[in-house]
């Protein structure tokens, strides 16, 4: 960092002026102003608010979650907090229901991320030479609105279309010949109804991706692969491929982060029914904390569900910084 | 030759819009709904031809529940975005410009924090609020909202200010400006989309958040989707008109915010982590 240079006016300010009857109180103020002015003191200055938002509304929860975690803690029998130990994590550790959900948010997960990144990935490559589509932005706001949806909204308005007697969707199967079906009541077919809402909701943000991504391959390349009249499939994974891996992969860790937190669009859809067929995990820790009031044991998942947050954002920055050593070579080379 | 040239670019450009269009039509048909009374949309089957009212959103105005949550939403969105826009301004300038030590920690857990499922994260926070009152109070809520809104910020602005020259901070230095003029009147002006950017995405977040003001939030400082949730049933039955209404009008701003700043979906998309236009 540079020191302040001697024509810089504060500096010249304070050496006329010091002389002056109210030297000590100028000064004072020059002073205070070339501390700020250093970088250290500058650069703390300006985190300092994103610092005391971070201590307040992460640091301080975050160890009441830890503490809180090793007491049984409910609200509802009124009963002072115990010391318990690891006794929530054992607890946990044995909850089958828990498990259970644990592997229903895999499957959930697959199997949501698994769709949309295909269908993405196809449309994306449908819309690849959209440049001179007619109406393409408007187009485009019809085909990406789905993912700026209200969740919760979603999960609802889905919830009249699905209704067997009035909802669209069964009037479309009715008109068919297939019949009616109580999709979210029936318990085989629930969890794909809500899958297919979801599917509804990010297929676009996928699409989004693959469209950054196929906007990286440098345009050489391709008319070098065209000059060649190399096969479409070649093209794709000699040419695009090699460059448009790391978006894709950006945008596939960012859908699987977010498909495992799912829980708005459920929530008033199906609350986690028929059963608990479409009880993901954060419904299930949900329940457990503000259902069940079992604040001790919901702590305790809770620091599990962080400590996995923290795993994911591990792997995600590291995808990220590959990419940009990627990035870097591109550019020396 | 030429002519079936033409016919299979239309017919390409017919697929697309197609494509596009059955994403919309869910959306479509709720807003639809609104439009319609209460036996057009109970009707068996769906009407497609009806007479449009607008009986549903007059019922809507007038319920006492609409106008304050319609106002926190509103209010406490756009509150929370400022507040947290300025604060993360501030610090991305710093971890671009001076790189403290610990930057990349930070900006770590920063994103961490956003990938925790909503009900992990409102635990502590329900019982810290408890704890100090804050709960179903105004600048609670707000600042909630904000917190919530900075990490997103802090990715977005950096990735904008790591964009400009560290020149220019130079030469406002040499000249002998103050480090707040290059702050604000230097960089500041060159990272607008930036802050637009930021604004807008994490408006749309805030607006759509259920979880946090279903739990944190009391009557005043709840927004619509809390509304959406518990007005869901009435006279022992689901209150359809009420739900179509109201979806109607909430899902509006994110189709518009769609349609004007679709430059920014993608940076908004990806926590600023990747860049360009589609």
């Amino acid at each position: 960092m540079p020191t302040p240079p001697p024509t810089d006016p504060n500096a010249a300010e304070g050496a006329t002026k010091s002389t002056g009857p109210d030297a000590p109180r100028r000064s004072l103020a020059v002073r205070v102003r070339r501390f700020i002015e250093r970088p250290r003191v500058f650069a703390l200055l300006l985190i300092a608010p994103a610092l005391i938002f971070f201590f307040v509304w992460n640091i301080i929860p975050v160890l009441t979650l830890i503490g809180v975690s090793f007491y049984n803690y409910s609200m509802v029998t009124g009963m002072p907090p115990r010391y318990i130990g690891l006794g929530n994590y054992e607890d946990i550790v044995y909850s089958f229901r828990l498990w259970e959900s644990f592997g229903r948010t895999l499957s959930w997960v697959v199997v949501t991320v698994g769709i949309e990144t295909v269908l993405g990935i196809a449309i994306g490559i449908l819309f690849w030479g959209s440049v001179r589509l007619p109406g393409r932005r408007l187009a485009l706001t019809l085909l990406f609105t789905p993912m700026l949806m209200t969740p919760l909204a979603a999960g609802i308005f889905f919830r009249l279309m699905y209704e067997p007697s009035i909802g669209i969707i069964n009037y479309v199967t009715r008109w068919a010949g297939l019949g009616t079906f109580s999709f979210l009541s029936d318990r085989s077919l629930a969890f794909a109804a809500v899958v297919f809402v979801d599917v509804w909701m990010w297929t676009p943000f996928m699409v989004l991706i693959t469209l950054a991504a196929l906007g990286s391959v440098p345009k050489a390349e391709l008319e070098a692969a065209e000059v060649d009249r190399l096969p479409w499939w070649r093209r794709l994974v000699t040419v695009v491929l090699p460059h448009a891996k790391f978006i894709l992969m950006i945008g596939i860790l960012l859908r699987t982060i977010e498909s495992f937190k799912t829980m708005d669009l459920v929530f008033n859809m199906t609350g986690g029914g028929p059963g608990t067929t479409t009880e993901l995990v954060a419904l299930t820790l949900w329940r457990r904390a503000f259902e069940a009031f079992n604040l001790g044991w919901s702590s305790a998942l809770a620091f599990i569900l962080l400590l996995m947050a923290i795993a994911f954002t591990s792997i995600f920055l590291f995808v990220l910084n590959l990419r940009r050593r990627q990035q870097e070579r591109e550019a020396s080379a | 030759m030429n002519g079936s040239r033409r016919l299979q670019q239309s017919a390409y450009h017919l697929g697309l819009w197609l494509v596009a269009i059955i994403f919309f039509l869910p959306i479509f048909w709720v807003v639809l709904n609104a439009f319609k009374s209460r036996r057009d949309i109970l009707a068996v089957p769906p009407q497609l031809a009806f007479t449009p009212t607008l009986d549903n959103f007059r019922d809507l105005f007038a319920r006492e529940t609409f106008a304050p949550y319609m106002t926190a939403s509103v209010t406490m969105s756009v509150a929370a975005v400022l507040i947290a826009i300025a604060v993360a301004f501030l610090a991305s300038y710093s971890f671009s410009r001076f790189k403290p030590r610990g930057t990349d920690f930070l900006m770590f857990l920063l994103l961490s924090v956003r990938m925790v499922p909503a009900a992990a994260v409102v635990i502590p926070i329900y019982m810290m609020y408890n704890l100090v009152g804050w709960r179903e109070d105004w600048l609670g809520m707000t600042l909630f909202y904000a917190m919530f809104s900075i990490p997103f910020s802090v990715w977005i602005l950096k990735g904008f200010i790591d964009g400009v020259s560290e020149r220019y901070d130079e030469t406002a230095l040499v000249n002998g400006g103050s480090r707040f003029h290059v702050v604000f009147k230097v960089i500041l002006p060159q990272v607008k989309p930036g802050l637009v950017a930021s604004f807008i995405f994490n408006l749309i977040f805030v607006w759509n958040d259920f979880l946090f003001s279903f739990m944190l939030g009391g009557r005043t400082t709840s927004m619509i989707p809390v509304l959406l949730s518990t007005g869901l049933y009435a006279d022992g039955g689901v209150d359809w008109p009420f739900i179509s209404a109201l979806t109607g009008i909430y899902v509006l701003p994110p189709v518009i915010v769609v349609f004007l700043f679709q430059r920014f979906l993608l940076v908004g998309m990806t926590f600023g982590t990747v860049r360009g236009e589609v």
